[in-house]
């Protein structure tokens, strides 16, 4: 072994890229896209967790202005839109379920996109560069990994 | 000798560990640096042996080098 690099992901990209990064993520995670008629429900009586995310920035210039993405699980209910700085953000709702669940959960979820995003912008690169990927696996704990060769 | 490899390992956090394997000197940051512009930011780095291993063999081609030459060394 030779060097080791820790990397944390700038997520850049319009709004395309981050929906695409948002969509794979929740599957992982048992989230479902929400239909329009949930999408626009509107409740009082539920608590809230609002996290943004710092490395991130959505490109107003290919939309995304007035984007946003619904989920769901179970009483769970997280919409994705960018913020007025254009930062990624998410924002977490639910009955029943306390602020902190809430916030542990929507860290997740912003994990998880993050991963995918970091995922996509690599192997796309790699290709971009003829750069073979010679392995690629799911571990246990869902981190995922490639072996490259010819670089 | 060991074949040059690069392994990306991406946690479900999101963070990015780069391990190259194989690839001696100081061609093995280049490598790590490629993928911290395709990426992010550098977090931490960590060298290990075969970093230095070129370093040395360059080194011991160079005394052999200055004392054919006269040099110092």
């Amino acid at each position: 072994m030779s060097s080791v690099i820790v990397l944390a992901p700038l997520i850049v990209g319009g709004w395309p890229v981050i929906s695409a990064a948002v969509t794979a993520a929740i599957g992982t995670m048992g989230f479902s896209v929400a239909t329009a008629a949930a999408a626009q429900r509107r409740e009082s009586s539920v608590n809230r967790a609002e996290i943004e995310v710092e490395n991130s920035e959505i490109l107003a210039s290919q939309g995304g202005l007035e984007q946003s993405i619904v989920v769901e699980r179970g009483g769970i209910r997280a919409t994705f839109s960018r913020d007025a700085r254009g930062a990624l953000k998410v924002c977490m709702e639910g009955e029943s379920v306390s602020k902190a669940e809430l916030q542990r959960v929507g860290e997740e979820l912003l994990g998880a996109v993050t991963q995918q995003y970091a995922y996509h912008r690599i192997v796309s690169e790699l290709k971009n560069r003829n750069m073979v990927v010679v392995d690629e696996e799911v571990l246990a704990d869902r981190s995922v990994k490639i072996r490259v060769r010819n670089f | 000798m060991a074949e040059e490899e690069v392994e990306i390992e991406i946690s479900p956090q999101g963070k990015v560990i780069v391990r190259t394997n194989g690839i001696k000197g100081s061609r093995c940051l280049d490598v790590a640096e490629l993928f911290a512009r395709i990426i992010g930011t550098e977090e931490s780095r960590q060298l290990t042996s075969e970093y230095y291993e070129q370093d040395t063999e360059a080194r011991r081609h160079q005394r052999v080098a200055n004392r054919y030459t006269g040099g110092d060394g």
